[in-house]
């Protein structure tokens, strides 16, 4: 399955079989509480029952992915981290040694090709951070491969349109 | 006169490490300080409190590789409205893992931050290990790191610090698997239903 995850709205084509496309704008997302109920009370289900429920399985599932977010001090900006920390039922709590450092076993998370999206970047600065937090993401959040790129949020709309249409092709 | 604001940015900031780890800093610091915990509904509160301090300690874990989103958010509005006179911002962050290393990027983070808007970036510490830490007999070495983050404060001799669980990874893993395994025996969960692939 390929999973868009936007915090842009996106004018895309009809939603294909195996192509899903979320605009995190439209959802209704609480922050994590750090509650660590996920994986020790109701493990591998988050106890705040709102659309993030929705979200996690998909991007488990996904083995292409297409991240839009815009970039605040080199981070995801607050929809996207909000929905990335919310994510954390598709791992354990145990720890496991993963290229050298300690990582969070994953539960039935598939090895994934993201294709991240980061817009709005105010210097190479803040670019170059935001590359090295994706570059960080691979060994948390199952990503094989990774490509990055910053661009303008007037680009966003275009850049999504190629990579899906690569996609389908 | 100095003074100096400690805000709490943890997703669980009533009852986290954070707090306790403010608690000790403020302990550790000579300088008269007042702790905050950031809620989604006092940002603009901080701000406005935020004019009479002129030392700023974040303190934090480290989440999904980054500053986590209470903390996030905050910066968004101190960011539109900023204190007449700015603090020097310091940082204090913690994360689960035994690699200190692991709460670098979030600290660069702080420092664009601070580049971006004009402040001063004071001090640093990093540890690891830090859910943890506080509850094994090598708190000593958290306490000491604090200690060291305070009086570089104070001083205005601005440094980063970091400290962590002296442990053989293996070991770590060890230790950290038990302290789970008793987090979910208290709620009446087994290794194995800990353990399921399933999601959702």
């Amino acid at each position: 399955m390929k999973l868009i995850l936007s915090d842009h709205s996106l004018s895309l084509p009809p939603e294909q079989e195996d192509i899903r496309y979320i605009d995190l704008s439209g959802l209704k997302i609480a922050n994590c509480v750090g509650c660590f109920g996920c994986w020790t009370k109701t493990p591998g289900r988050c106890v705040i029952r709102d659309d993030a429920t929705r979200v996690y399985p998909l991007i488990a599932q996904s083995d292409q992915l297409l991240y839009v977010s815009r970039i605040f001090c080199g981070s995801y900006d607050v929809p996207m981290k909000t929905m990335l920390e919310r994510a954390i039922p598709i791992q354990q709590a145990f720890i496991r040694i993963h290229h050298g450092e300690t990582h969070h076993v994953q539960r039935q998370v598939v090895p994934k090709k993201a294709v991240i999206v980061g817009y709005g970047a105010s210097s190479p600065q803040e670019e170059a951070l935001f590359r090295q937090l994706i570059a960080r993401n691979t060994y948390n959040m199952a990503m094989e491969e990774t490509e990055v790129i910053c661009c303008e949020e007037s680009q966003v709309e275009a850049i999504v349109k190629e990579r899906v249409e690569a996609w389908k092709n | 006169m100095e003074k100096l604001m400690i805000l709490n940015g943890s997703p669980r900031a009533p009852r986290s490490n954070s707090k306790e780890y403010a608690a000790i800093f403020a302990e550790a610091c000579s300088l008269p300080t007042e702790t905050f915990a950031i809620t989604p509904k006092n940002h603009l509160e901080l701000c406005s409190r935020m004019e009479g301090f002129s030392q700023l300690l974040l303190v934090f874990p480290l989440y999904a590789d980054g500053i986590p989103v209470p903390l996030l958010s905050f910066l968004k509005t101190l960011a539109a409205h900023p204190p007449k006179k700015k603090p020097v911002i310091s940082v204090l962050i913690n994360c689960g893992f035994i690699e200190w290393q692991q709460n670098r990027l979030a600290v660069e983070m702080v420092k664009l931050f601070c580049t971006q808007q004009g402040y001063v970036f004071g001090s640093a510490l990093m540890i690891g290990s830090g859910e943890a830490i506080l509850k094994t007999p090598f708190r000593f070495l958290a306490e000491r790191g604090i200690r060291k983050l305070a009086a570089s404060i104070q001083r205005h001799q601005y440094r980063t610090f970091h400290t962590t669980m002296p442990l053989p990874k293996k070991l770590f893993i060890r230790a950290s698997t038990n302290y789970w395994l008793a987090m979910g025996e208290k709620n009446g969960v087994s290794k194995e239903q800990m353990e399921t692939m399933k999601i959702e």
